[in-house]
């Protein structure tokens, strides 16, 4: 009886992974000579278009996928540098089929530059002087989306791109006036629509072939999803800060739901109602932005419109609203503590927010001012906005904030916060003022590093207590060990002549000891071994991937949400959650015999 | 008619004003909201060096220091008043930039000084009546 209910059990266990991943495909993928390509991404989207599983082919152009998807399907194959080639398959259940795939060759040059991430667009800007005048841009016009895909390299007169700059400043863009006006004259002098010559190499390897990437689009086209964050029951949630919605996506059958944020007394906008904001684009009045679970399963959000701190029980889905108080502005990064305590940065008003569950006690503690002119500032922001609130849509702010004529450095902005697994203390970072912080959680006691790379973004721990830094600003990775206080840092590997990179945030797998980090500028998530002291390049199947936060699965998949602002510019029109599988490639090319 | 001669103290007072309001007005090149303390504080200049409307001038230049140093004050301890303290640091922020902000708050301790009885600001924008 025993071995009959054995023998059952494993046949069903042989047949369910066949029933459930219906649309199989193995074959070579080759250039338009036919030779194999390499590193080419082969992508398989499901008959309704909403979501999509890509591997990457091998040396000898070799790749194989199962996907769950059932009906007409399209399989699309895309390189660098040639035109997609794609097909549409009737995929049936049970089904492997044999399918080989060739890359075309572009017939002009405008057909080659649409394929062109933005990063090699940007990469030909005419800065007067590279160095003085890049820096700005990057950081104040980088920071919410990319500049150079097809969304924001229409040609422009002059005219028209300094008001596109003072649009941008109306939504919190921070450069200086003269810095706004460098910016506009290059963005109208570079983007003039004439096709160029341009190469890009997404760095192909054997570890890219193992690799799977899995995507769900959701929402709309004003839809920004700023993080996204795997629950303790496997979902994948994300904070819509444009739509006050919470996001839960079920991997494994695709299912998407929301959850609406309650109510709250407060004109749209929240507390940032005073700036001008397009219709569209933080049109909440909680503006949800990060997330971080209680081992209760509550899941804790900034919400850095209305400054407040809100959990949310995924068992009954009820959402509980508390104040963080007084001048706190832009509640951001937020990380729980091994006590369970809630620890969150609070970036407009220069400022960390502590917050018990258990007691419901909330704290904010006003971090070190760094400067006179900088304490000024700090402390002076959230009364702008508030005499802005007074003004709706007016932006009247601008016309009294120091930031116009000092450019953002006169900000200290601090972003992104982790906990060290190894002393509990508690480790943030400074923007703006390009400054690392440590907390004892304990005494409250503050300590402070200067970065040697500018742009500290969204940090994190490694299992070993090593604080590993993106440095946004400057295209680079830092590493520095808290036991003898040194930096190491490391350039970010680009993809063409003259490129940048814009690493937003990373993550380190605790199991693996990987660095998982966006790349934005030139839609890839990067992987750096900290034994080889390598990185691995993963680009993504889907042009303007704006990435701002990374979450592991228990598996060892890396998810984030793509975010660009606004979403509307990103390839489909719509955001989407993805989530990469290291070794998934290699799964599918075992399962398949290839 | 006796002639009052300018005393050194308003000379000082008022170059220092101009000076500041020019400082100003320079970053109300950038942000607009500036040039209205720069405008304020060439107006108290040109009061202060005619001698004219002393009680004006004395109401502005009080006004001005108390607002400014409430605004500081609330900004680093203000916690206490909860939600209103965004309120309060908003308008005393608007009062000081209405009557010179930081161009007259620099001056204002010494100016106010000098307005006291007796003192040269004082009989500069009082001169005692002529002697028939």
């Amino acid at each position: 009886m025993n071995k009959a209910l054995t023998a059952i059990v494993t046949m069903a266990a042989m047949l369910q992974p066949e029933l459930a991943l219906a649309g199989s495909y193995s074959g070579k993928a080759r250039l338009p000579d036919g030779r194999p390509a390499y590193g080419a991404m082969v992508t398989v989207f499901d008959a309704d278009g909403q979501r999509r599983q890509t591997v990457y082919t091998a040396a000898d152009g070799s790749y194989a996928i199962r996907t769950p998807y059932a009906g007409k399907v399209k399989v699309r194959v895309r390189l660098s540098g040639f035109k997609d080639g794609s097909t549409e398959q009737a995929a049936t259940a049970g089904g492997s089929t044999r399918l080989d795939l060739s890359l075309g060759n572009f017939t002009n040059l405008g057909e080659m530059n649409d394929a062109l991430s933005a990063s090699a667009f940007n990469a030909r800007l005419p800065w007067p002087n590279v160095a003085r005048d890049r820096p700005a841009f990057v950081s104040q016009c980088n920071y919410c989306h990319q500049v150079g895909n097809s969304w924001t390299r229409i040609p422009r007169d002059h005219e028209q791109w300094i008001a596109e700059v003072e649009k941008m400043e109306n939504m919190l863009a921070m450069q200086s006036q003269a810095q706004g006006r460098v910016i506009a004259e290059t963005l109208w002098k570079g983007f003039d629509g004439k096709p160029f010559h341009a190469s890009q190499n997404y760095g192909a390897s054997p570890e890219l072939a193992k690799a799977k990437v899995r995507e769900w689009l959701v929402g709309d086209g004003y839809t920004f999803i700023h993080d996204a964050d795997v629950a303790q029951d496997g979902m994948l949630y994300g904070t819509d800060e444009g739509h006050d919605i919470l996001w839960m996506l079920n991997r494994d059958t695709g299912k998407i739901d929301q959850f609406k944020l309650p109510a709250i007394n407060l004109p749209r906008g929240g507390l940032f109602s005073g700036m001008r904001l397009p219709i569209g684009q933080f049109t909440g009045k909680h503006g949800p932005h990060s997330m971080a679970q209680t081992s209760d399963g509550r899941i804790w959000i900034t919400n850095a419109l209305s400054s407040t701190l809100m959990s949310f029980d995924p068992r009954t889905k009820r959402f509980k609203t508390y104040k963080v108080g007084h001048d706190a502005l832009y509640p951001h990064t937020i990380r729980v503590d091994k006590n369970d305590v809630v620890w969150f940065t609070i970036v407009a008003s220069n400022q960390i927010g502590r917050f018990d569950p258990k007691t419901e006690q909330m704290t904010v503690m006003r971090l070190p001012s760094n400067g006179v002119l900088r304490w000024l500032t700090d402390q002076l922001f959230p009364t702008l906005m508030r005499i802005g609130s007074w003004f709706p849509d007016q932006a009247v702010h601008l016309n009294l904030s120091t930031h116009r004529f000092f450019g953002e450095q006169i900000l200290a902005f601090p972003y992104g916060i982790d906990v060290n697994p190894v002393d509990g203390s508690i480790w943030y970072a400074k923007l703006y003022a390009s400054k690392i912080g440590r907390i004892d959680p304990k005494t409250m006691a503050v300590q402070e590093w200067d970065t040697p790379m500018i742009g500290p973004r969204r940090p994190r721990f490694d299992a070993q207590g090593i604080f590993w830094i993106p440095a946004f600003d400057a295209g680079g990775l830092m590493r520095f060990d808290p036991k003898n206080a040194k930096f190491e840092t490391y350039r970010i590997p680009v993809v063409g002549k003259n490129e940048y990179e814009t690493p937003y945030a990373l993550n380190v797998d605790r199991k693996t000891g990987q660095v998982w980090m966006a790349a934005n500028n030139s839609d890839r998530i990067i992987r750096f071994d900290p034994k080889t002291r390598k990185f691995f390049s993963y680009p993504s199947p889907t042009r303007v991937t704006v990435l701002r936060d990374f979450s592991f699965t228990k598996d060892g998949q890396v998810c984030s949400s793509s975010s660009n602002m606004p979403a509307a510019a990103i390839e489909d029109g719509r955001p989407n959650f993805i989530c990469l599988e290291p070794e998934g490639g290699a799964a599918d090319r075992a399962a398949l015999g290839s | 008619m006796s002639i009052e001669k300018r005393p050194g103290s308003a000379r000082l007072f008022a170059i220092s004003l101009l000076v500041l309001g020019l400082l100003i007005g320079y970053f109300g090149l950038s942000a607009n909201g500036y040039l209205v303390p720069a405008l304020v504080a060439f107006g108290m200049a040109g009061l202060l060096w005619f001698g004219k409307a002393g009680r004006l001038f004395k109401a502005v230049t009080l006004v001005n220091l108390v607002s400014g140093t409430l605004l500081v004050l609330v900004l680093a301890f203000g916690d206490f008043l909860g939600d209103h303290k965004l309120d309060v640091s908003g308008v005393s922020l608007l009062v000081s930039l209405l009557t010179g902000g930081p161009a007259v708050a620099l001056v204002a301790p010494g100016l106010l000084l000098g307005l006291r009885s007796g003192k040269a600001l004082d009989r500069w924008f009082n001169p005692a009546p002529s002697q028939a």
